[in-house]
């Protein structure tokens, strides 16, 4: 029989191996960040860097429109990701907690939606932004962004909905709480590990989006985003690889700042929901 | 209250989409009065920065009705770009476009015909690498840019220790060098299996071609027996050094690799070694260029001419003032400066001895007097974006039987060529 | 205490599901129509951003549109011809067949490896738990173009850590190895750097769809004597399905049309061993910038799937038809 020891021991060793499976490749891509450029291609592979250089954390931060990129990024993605979570917090409410015709219709068209062809709508999407006088600015981008995680947040939060039941809220609601209050109190801190993934889903997919806003985006310079910058670093002569890791490094850690902000908050949300025994 | 709160998220976004629709809708529009502004379009890493600076200030100072606002394009995702500015309603007026990509947008119907600029251009002394690919249905749709081509790029120091006095001048000497230089830890040649560019050189020297015109469509030519004589020569001379195989120049990228300090020579454009040079600042003195060897040693081996070429969209609303732009910048005190700036290969055949005695230039002239372009088909974009002639190589150098797989890639190449 | 109230939520007819404090005869006319006004914006924005240009999509395959349709306008009807040269070339069911199994393969190394990660993270303490969800958000969140060439990189012929490691740790005959030579090997590379890039996502919500799983049912279970596996199976499984099929559905949407890897890795090479059926459309359409072929091959993806994940939907409809 298995001693709690060597099953904590087990499980920990594992879970080293996860993590290392995981990381492996990012920690090449931010080594090859720190790497002088001649030692990136050594016969010898290196592990550790043996001299450290910031020159392409330099060449990268000091790309042409460097702050533009990063500021018309963060206003897209997070436009769209507020904005995918309320519409979906309200379309998941009204299917998952009332009753009414056309909800079977409604949910089974947002399953449907998650099949999008979004490669395919690239040029329909173009002739459309074309023809209203949409090309060239963000904001298009913000609504495309906002319609690809969208089905997925409602089927989601939808999901997490179910598995709260209605008689928290009655109970409550019993309390002197109307039907918002409710809501916000009980069910909205129950939800916050649905929102962690949602948000982080969500957030990634717009900040990596390239096609459309390489497409949408045409003439204003100031209107690129961040993974037009990613790509600035290939010329005629071939790509230089340790700017382009160091982007790419530099690229990630917001996602890595989302991800700690929420998730101390779900920790606290999921604690908190020990309310529901 | 959490739910106000996310309706007033929920407003807060919509209306900083709404104010941010306002506040960048509409961009330059008065061109009535003032200069007329125009958007340049030209692709990173062309020209120098230094370059730009000087040309814009003297165009400024030459036209002071027209202003020229330049923008530096990334080459990750320009096919698209161009297409969409091609269609839009307020397209730049002049954008720089790779001269094996030119053909397809001559023949979208959204590029301006300019065969009747071509004599103020003094079209007839181009060199054919740029104008030929310009060129669509007989019309001059691309106006040259500039040129490169290979050279090979070698150690003098490692030459000089195998005692190899000459740069070679041809194949078996350039066989023989690189045999001797193969030695001690060090790679005779860096040439990684799949550069289909050099491939290219190969079979032009024996007579043969990438694909043929034969009246309306084309016909894939490497199983003929001059591209499978080129392809045996790829063969011997990789074989002298640890190129991979499975792949290109640019995975690793080569300059890299050569900036380990352990490879003899390597084929690239004269402007790689300013890459090595920065790589690995101890080879900056060290390495030397010398034309790509041909069969015979009067005539260099032919190269593969790329560049660029300028075109004017349709949907441009300043033509005028753009064709203006395009002539200073194909003109011969332009293009003269570019060439000796860049290293690259003026336009004109007749500028190209003008260029100055940089000896990396001068190793790439002397190629481009042999240069020739890819098949001219507004396809022939798409064989470059799903290659079966790297896959050719690399089943050639792995192993395979040369006659069928060129037979497999011609007949890849037949198809997407003849595609209507 | 949590299940016996799950139960009656869903077996009590007595009280109206829905709508809490609601009374049984006639809703006020606000809280009628308030699901719909919940649900406006969604049916708005797909209206919009997503049915338009689906239509538009729908209507390019059945028209003549390459660049200068696009540029010019006055593109033609002709029906179902390129539905027609679609489907006839023989190589589309080829292609469409290696997609399945391609599909298959990822998806169910995916699904697999996700859930015995969300497992393991389930069971972890604390830190380890974080440190273990930190690093698949970072292999969630690397950019496609670096992991692609960092893979490209680690299985390089000549300087590559994978060929490095083999030889040092004596297999001789990986000294130079051309991984992308061979077919099979490419493919064997696209699939795990697909499913490394896949499972974070999976796992980390299905862990999240773990923790509303409560304590207690996992609790009782124990003190009745059942091990980890039956727990799993008999407790677990049963409320994560949903969810797990939900995940299950996207996956295979996601790996079907994947693209970016396979593209800048092989281009559908060697030969045609990672043709799958979103290359093929590249390759026959995007570079030819034959428009109407692709929307014609992007409307047959979405039937294909339609029909593969037709069990799922009849489910899910059901399931939503008992509430």
């Amino acid at each position: 029989m298995r001693t709690r020891l060597s099953r904590k021991i087990t499980l920990n060793v594992l879970a080293l191996g996860v993590f290392a499976l995981s990381v492996f490749p990012v920690y090449w891509m931010v080594l090859t960040a720190f790497k002088p450029t001649k030692n990136i291609q050594a016969e010898t592979p290196s592990f550790f860097p043996t001299h450290v250089t910031f020159t392409h954390f330099g060449t990268a931060v000091h790309a042409d429109g460097f702050w533009t990129f990063w500021r018309n990024s963060a206003f897209v993605a997070i436009s769209a990701v507020l904005l995918s979570l309320v519409v979906a917090c309200l379309a998941a409410y009204a299917v998952g907690r009332m009753k009414w015709k056309g909800r079977q219709a409604f949910i089974l068209m947002v399953f449907i939606a998650q099949m999008t062809p979004w490669e395919a709508l690239l040029i329909p999407m173009y002739v459309i932004a074309r023809d209203t006088d949409m090309l060239d600015k963000l904001p298009i981008l913000t609504l495309i962004y906002f319609m690809m995680t969208l089905p997925f947040t409602i089927v989601t939060l939808r999901g997490f909905l179910k598995g709260i039941p209605v008689e928290l809220e009655e109970a409550a609601q019993v309390d002197g709480c109307n039907q918002f209050q409710a809501f916000r109190r009980i069910v909205f801190p129950l939800l916050a590990p649905g929102l962690l993934s949602t948000s982080l889903f969500g957030f990634i997919t717009a900040w990596n989006e390239f096609a459309f806003a390489n497409l949408l985006i045409i003439k204003n310079q100031d209107q690129r985003t961040l993974p037009v910058w990613l790509s600035s670093f290939s010329n005629t002569f071939g790509t230089d690889w340790g700017a382009t890791m160091a982007a790419a490094t530099l690229f990630m850690l917001p996602v890595l700042l989302i991800f700690l902000v929420l998730q101390g908050r779900v920790t606290t949300g999921v604690a908190a929901g020990a309310v529901k025994g | 209250m959490k739910f106000r709160s996310l309706a007033v998220a929920a407003t807060a976004a919509l209306s900083l989409t709404a104010l941010a629709a306002c506040g960048s809708s509409g961009g330059d529009d008065d061109a009535a009065a003032g200069p007329t502004t125009i958007d340049v379009w030209l692709m990173k890493g062309s020209v120098s920065d230094d370059f730009l600076k000087r040309f814009t200030d003297d165009f400024a100072a030459k036209h002071t009705d027209i202003k020229a606002n330049v923008q530096i394009q990334e080459w990750n995702g320009i096919g698209p770009k161009i297409i969409g500015a091609l269609a839009s309603k307020d397209a730049p007026d002049v954008i720089e476009v790779g001269n094996t990509q030119v053909a397809q947008y001559s023949a979208s119907g959204g590029v301006k015909d300019l065969t009747d600029k071509k004599a103020d251009l003094k079209g007839d002394d181009w060199i054919e690498g740029l104008a030929g690919p310009g060129n669509y249905e007989g019309k001059q749709y691309g106006i040259p840019y500039y040129a490169a081509n290979r050279v090979v790029l070698y150690r003098k120091d490692l030459f000089t220790a195998a005692g190899i006095t000459a740069p070679p001048k041809t194949r078996e000497e350039w066989l023989a060098a690189t045999a001797k230089v193969n030695t001690g830890g060090n790679q005779g040649i860096y040439l990684p299996g799949q550069n289909f560019y050099v491939l290219s050189g190969f079979i032009w020297d024996e007579g043969g071609d990438l694909a043929v015109k034969e009246g309306d469509s084309w016909k894939g030519g490497l199983a003929t027996p001059e591209a499978l004589k080129g392809m045996d020569f790829y063969k011997q001379i990789q074989a002298l050094g640890k190129g991979p195989k499975d792949s290109d120049e640019a995975k690793p990228t080569q300059t890299d690799v050569f900036a380990q300090g352990k490879i003899a020579q390597m084929i690239a454009v004269p402007g790689a070694a300013e890459l090595i040079a920065a790589a690995n600042p101890a080879l900056k003195d060290k390495i030397g260029y010398f034309p790509i060897p041909g069969k015979t040693a009067d005539k260099p081996g032919a190269v593969f001419t790329g560049g660029s070429d300028l075109i004017i969209p349709e949907a441009s609303a300043n033509q005028d003032a753009a064709y203006t732009f395009i002539k200073e910048l194909a003109g011969e005190q332009w293009q003269t400066d570019l060439a000796k700036t860049m290293k690259y290969v003026p336009n004109r055949t007749s500028l190209a001895a003008s260029v100055g005695a940089d000896e990396g230039v001068a190793a790439m002239a002397a190629g481009a007097a042999n240069g020739k372009a890819t098949p001219n088909s507004p396809n022939w974009a798409a064989v470059e974006a799903k290659n079966p002639i790297k896959e050719y190589q690399t089943k050639v150098l792995t192993g395979g039987d040369p006659a069928a797989a060129a037979k497999a890639a011609d007949e890849i190449i037949t198809q997407a060529l003849n595609t209507k | 205490m949590a299940v016996a109230q799950a139960e009656t939520t869903t077996a009590a007819p007595a009280t109206e599901p829905g709508s809490p404090g609601s009374v049984r005869r006639g809703r006020p006319l606000w809280a009628r129509v308030l699901p719909y006004l919940l649900v406006a914006p969604t049916v708005i924005g797909t209206a919009y951003l997503l049915a338009y240009p689906l239509v538009r999509n729908l209507l390019i395959s059945f028209q003549k549109f390459g660049i200068a349709q696009l540029i010019r306008g006055g593109a033609e009807f002709v029906g179902i011809d390129n539905y027609r040269q679609i489907l006839s070339d023989q190589k589309f069911w080829g292609v469409v067949a290696r997609t399945f199994v391609f599909t298959a393969i990822n998806v169910g190394l995916i699904m697999v490896l996700a859930t015995l990660v969300a497992l393991l993270i389930g069971a972890l303490g604390k830190w380890m738990r974080f440190a273990v969800m930190g690093g698949l958000v970072v292999a969630w969140a690397i950019p496609v173009i670096a992991a692609t060439t960092v893979f490209q990189w680690l299985f390089q012929s000549q300087l590559g850590v994978v060929n490095w490691v083999l030889v040092a740790i004596g297999f001789d005959q990986f000294d130079g190895k051309a991984w992308f030579a061979d077919g099979n090997s490419t493919f064997a590379i696209i699939v795990m750097l697909i499913v490394w890039q896949s499972v974070p996502f999976a796992a980390l919500t299905l862990y999240a769809a773990m923790t509303t799983v409560p304590k207690e049912l996992h609790e009782s279970a124990q003190i009745d004597g059942a091990g980890s596996v039956k727990t799993f199976v008999l407790i677990t499984f049963p409320i994560l399905r949903p969810m797990f099929g939900l995940i299950l559905c996207l996956e295979v949407i996601w790996v079907f049309k994947s693209f970016v890897q396979i593209w800048a890795i092989s281009q559908g090479g060697p030969g045609d061993a990672t043709l799958t059926l979103p290359v093929y459309a590249y390759q026959i359409a995007t570079v030819l910038n034959r428009y109407d072929l692709g929307a014609a091959i992007s409307m047959v993806t979405v039937l294909i799937l339609a029909v593969v994940l037709l069990a799922y939907f009849r489910q899910m409809f059901k399931e939503e038809g008992e509430l």
